[in-house]
């Protein structure tokens, strides 16, 4: 058994690994996750098979173990929370080793040298970083282009910094001209664009990172991962991969050939990382705060707009479908319909990717509101038509035979009474519109998930995604006890 | 005596289905007039043309007071009407119920307003209900209620749609001893109901209804002891059977 979710001492951890490892079919399994798509390194072929260079790595490391390999998809920021919580034994993803890593997970000896690149549309006139002055810069979120991007966002004056979950979105911002340029590591930019003429590395950049292989720290597969790598290095394997993925010889004094000593953290502490300290890590909580406080006041400006635009769009459909023209009425029908049964997360896509080919421009926060004002307008139209069906017909009579006004019917007696059905039903529609903000970070939104993914990256922690989780409860907990409340009291008072 | 509620050759269709079918009726000023008759002959319909709750055909003419309900919406202010579902509004208190209209129809002060509904709950023997929501009441109050709602406007009429209908068999008394009170002191009415006795006790007048016509039309005694028609003998013999 290869876990080192097993050699956890906390309790809470432990019962959470047996619970995933009862699944595993046999003890020789080693669990790899990657983050395929990222070429060459870990990638679907055309038979939908993964293969890359590091999948070939891993599979022969694991054979020199006399073990299997398990491939899980894991997007790159989710990695680090993967290996840590014993989700898996091994990441691989041309993950950097970096000190602040380190503090968080184990990495084997690195076997491949690299840098940053900057990769622009070919029709653009950017030649260098120089270019990219007040420009939009497109980064992968948590990677060390991130983080080297964000450190030098002043020297070179970037006007944006949109993150995203992998090359292919990324590379589609580019060459719809949403992003500038993208600066992400060289090798797997060269490969992708190996086939693709209108996409151009214009710049080199250096910084003398490598890469390697994660576990959790403490984890004795490190160790004997390590001596297998060595003995790959040494027998020429590492070296063949270069020629088999990148068509050249790795230079002479580069980790794929020499043999070179595990990183270790320099920090002090015991190399085991207990419950707390992986999934509640006060000191990541404090670094990852501001970021997190951004992405909530992202996730609340989103969602207000979306609800506001929501209500006036459903009102509007509301009140077309109940007494407009037949034709109108069948409109607003076809559109509730048609918005009810379509994938916010579908519609999303669409929305962000589909205008900019018809030439209209979205900016991500805006394809965003459309969407979610687009699906939660069709609900907020069933629920006030609800409303205002749910007030008997003798109301109405009685305000005639009253002599009451069209409009003092309305004020007084038909809307005081629909307005107290439709508020929980539309306060649970709020509810719904808040959550499925998270579903804008696909769009390169930086939301209150998206900058707790890029945090938890950062600092290879999950603690920003729990701080995240706690964030989500404490809007939505009071909103969600709001609605049993009025239920409650409106059921009572109508209870004739 | 000018005729209050003057009605005449009343038509009204459903789609084909010709629900009222020539209603000529002149109802005077105090008269309390009672209609029976079988369901579906068309009473509930015929009341609800007067203030427009159902619209009829354009040869027909419904007058109160001598002006035309079509021409003129503020006649149906004039005519007061409670509902066999009370049709109280339930979020507002039994007062709030009772001055709303004279407040936003007839511009009251809320002074005038609110002496004008002690007054009506009096009357109806619900005053120390003032301050509940309907919901808080019995069938029986909750319609005292709506009879002083309706009463609160100063209609020159009162229609009844089947005031009883919808209420407990031991509320039944205490509504029908407050419209026999409105009845006395010189109220019009038109009711529609099968309380047989109310109306023998109450009515100046029973008309009996069936198939969209005023089929027989006297004194309570004429239609329940000596009708002149089959048809209103049938009725009466099995209304009275039990």
């Amino acid at each position: 058994m290869y876990s080192s979710a097993l050699k956890l001492r906390d309790t809470a951890a432990y019962i959470l690994a047996l619970l995933l490892l009862s699944g595993f079919a046999s003890a020789a399994e080693i669990n790899v996750g990657a983050n395929v798509g990222n070429v060459p390194w870990e990638f679907q072929d055309a038979e939908g098979d993964y293969v890359g260079f590091e999948i070939d790595l891993v599979k022969e490391v694991a054979a020199k173990l006399d073990a299997s390999v398990e491939i899980v998809n894991i997007p790159f920021s989710g990695l680090f929370s993967a290996v840590q919580s014993g989700r898996i034994d091994i990441a691989i993803s041309s993950i950097t080793v970096t000190d602040r890593r380190l503090e968080s997970v184990a990495f084997v000896q690195p076997y491949y040298d690299s840098a940053q690149s900057l990769t622009v549309d070919s029709q653009s006139d950017i030649a260098s970083l120089d270019g990219m002055r007040d420009k939009v810069v497109a980064v992968d979120t948590g990677s060390t282009g991130d983080i080297w991007t964000t450190a030098n966002t002043s020297r070179y004056d970037f006007a944006e910094i949109r993150r995203f979950e992998g090359i292919v979105p990324a590379m589609l911002d580019v060459q719809s001209g949403r992003v500038d340029g993208y600066i992400s590591d060289i090798p797997g930019l060269e490969y992708f664009i190996r086939d693709k003429p209108y996409f151009t590395v214009v710049q080199r950049i250096e910084t003398g990172e490598r890469y390697s292989m994660i576990l959790a720290r403490g984890n004795p597969l490190a160790d004997q991962v390590n001596d297998v790598i060595s003995e790959l290095k040494r027998s020429g394997f590492v070296a063949q991969l270069h020629r088999k993925w990148f068509g050249s010889e790795p230079l002479p004094d580069s980790s794929t050939v020499s043999v070179i000593d595990r990183p270790l953290s320099t920090s002090v502490g015991g190399t085991d990382a207990g419950f707390v300290q992986t999934f509640l890590n006060w000191e990541v909580l404090l670094n990852s705060y501001p970021l997190l406080l951004s992405g909530l006041s992202v996730t609340l400006m989103l969602g207000a707009i979306s609800i506001a635009f929501g209500l006036i769009l459903g009102l509007f459909v509301a009140l077309v479908r109940m007494y407009g023209m037949r034709s109108a009425s069948i409109a607003a029908k076809v559109y509730i319909d048609i918005f009810r049964s379509i994938p916010i997360l579908v519609l999303l896509i669409v929305v962000y990717y589909a205008p900019p080919f018809a030439g209209i421009e979205l900016s991500a926060f805006t394809a965003a509101a459309v969407a979610l004002s687009l699906v939660s307008g069709a609900y907020t139209a069933e629920i006030f038509r609800a409303g205002i069906e749910a007030v008997p017909s003798g109301q109405f009579e009685a305000c005639r035979a009253l002599g009451l006004s069209y409009r003092h019917t309305m004020t007084d007696v038909i809307l005081p009474q629909g307005i107290r059905v439709v508020i929980p039903p539309l306060t649970n529609n709020c509810i719904n519109v808040i959550k499925d903000t998270a579903l804008a970070s696909v769009v390169a939104m930086p939301d209150l998930l998206k900058q707790a993914n890029q945090a938890q990256a950062l600092e290879a922690n999950p603690t920003p995604l729990i701080v995240a989780a706690v964030m989500y409860i404490a809007l939505l907990w009071p909103l969600v006890i709001m609605v049993s409340r009025l239920e409650k009291r409106f059921r009572q008072e109508f209870s004739q | 005596m000018t005729a209050i509620v003057s009605i005449k050759n009343l038509h009204k269709h459903f789609g084909s289905f010709e629900a009222l079918a020539g209603i000529d009726l002149n109802i005077k000023k105090g008269e309390v007039v009672c209609i029976v008759g079988p369901s579906g002959s068309g009473k509930s319909t015929l009341i609800r043309c007067i203030n427009q709750l159902e619209a009829f055909d354009d040869s027909s003419k419904v007058k109160i007071s001598g002006v035309d309900v079509r021409q003129d919406e503020t006649a149906r202010a004039e005519v007061g009407m409670v509902f066999q579902s009370f049709n109280l509004f339930p979020h507002i208190t039994i007062r709030q119920n009772i001055v709303l209209a004279p407040m936003r129809v007839q511009q009251l002060s809320e002074q005038k307003a609110n002496a004008i509904a002690d007054e009506l709950m009096r009357r109806v023997g619900i005053e120390s209900q003032a301050d509940k929501f309907p919901r808080q009441l019995s069938g029986g109050q909750q319609q005292r209620v709506a009879i002083a709602r309706a009463l609160a406007m100063g209609p020159q009429v009162m229609l009844f749609d089947e005031p009883t209908s919808a209420l407990d068999p031991e509320m039944v008394g205490e509504v029908l001893d407050v419209m026999r009170d409105l009845a006395v002191s010189g109220v019009t009415m038109m009711v529609v109901t099968h309380e047989m006795g109310f109306a023998r006790q109450v009515a100046d007048r029973v008309i009996f209804m069936d198939a969209g016509k005023i089929v027989e039309a006297g004194a309570p005694d004429k239609i329940f002891d000596n009708p002149e028609h089959q048809r209103t003998r049938d009725f009466v013999n099995a209304v009275l059977q039990y």
